[in-house]
């Protein structure tokens, strides 16, 4: 984890204050994070962006309206708006309604390249699009756990919460979820870093 | 007395939500045992490779947040 110099509670206690640059801080700090989680449930670069701005139209008028809860983290909180605006549009739009093929594959997996914009067509091959293509194949609830946990900064006891199974079920999901990952990445031969040693 | 540590602490390790003296431990567990150092090492390969493989929005949208932000600013000072 990046170690910040200035908290971002410390950061939105200024920003309350007035303080512009807090906030630029805060939109600076996070943005991909967030601009990821939105586009890997929306799949969408438009439509993520859309999201995105409306995720911090609803969290600066919280702020600013005096009714941001300061015990909450800011990043768990606001990935939180982000994730259920995504679900919202989602839901409404219905774009990729899942029906079942005769071979038991998702219907929507199958779609999925083919409505690849073209920016992805040029960068297929690149690894980060890669690895974000590769978490749209897990399976709906290691993703689920994934999202929580690495992009959207929520501890295992509050994804048991949330989505209603026991810690340990939730730690399991992000296990097979990441090793997964790893083994789609050693068959499509993508490079990483072995040398890794406990900190 | 000697802990046992699963596959699960690897990745409560990993995600920095083990604290305090189980974290020493179980950091001397991954060093000692070669099924959780290999689990180590795969979990932190990809969670690092899922750090750099985020989207950045383009700089129009962003600029348009922080315009909202400081319009707000404007209104509340008039």
């Amino acid at each position: 984890m990046e170690n910040y110099k200035i908290s971002d509670s410390k950061l939105v206690s200024l920003y309350k204050q007035g303080n512009e640059e807090a906030f630029e801080q805060l939109l600076k700090r996070h943005k991909a994070r967030i601009y990821t989680t939105i586009y890997l449930i929306v799949k969408d670069n438009y439509v993520a962006e859309d999201l995105l701005q409306e995720t911090f139209v609803k969290a600066i008028n919280t702020i600013k309206g005096g009714r941001y809860n300061e015990e909450g983290k800011f990043l768990p909180w606001i990935t939180r708006i982000a994730h259920n605006l995504s679900i919202d549009y989602f839901r409404k739009e219905k774009r990729y309604p899942t029906m079942i093929l005769e071979d038991g594959s998702k219907v929507f997996n199958a779609l999925e390249f083919a409505e690849d914009s073209i920016e992805s067509v040029q960068i297929k091959n690149d690894t980060h699009s890669k690895l974000r293509d590769l978490i749209q194949e897990l399976p709906e609830a290691q993703k689920e756990v994934l999202l929580m946990r690495h992009y959207m900064d929520m501890s295992f006891q509050e994804i048991a919460e949330n989505t209603g199974v026991s810690i340990n079920t939730a730690l399991g999901r992000m296990r097979y979820a990441l090793i997964n990952l790893r083994k789609k990445m050693k068959q499509y031969n993508i490079a990483y870093d072995q040398d890794i040693y406990p900190r | 007395m000697t802990k046992t540590f699963t596959q699960d602490d690897v990745i409560r390790y990993v995600y920095d939500e083990i604290s305090g003296e189980d974290r020493e431990e179980i950091k001397q567990a991954i060093i000692c045992d070669s099924e959780l150092q290999d689990l180590y090492k795969e979990l932190v390969a990809i969670k690092r490779q899922l750090d750099q493989s985020m989207k950045s929005p383009s700089d129009k949208v962003t600029e348009s947040i922080l315009n909202y932000s400081k319009s707000l600013n404007l209104l509340s000072n008039k």
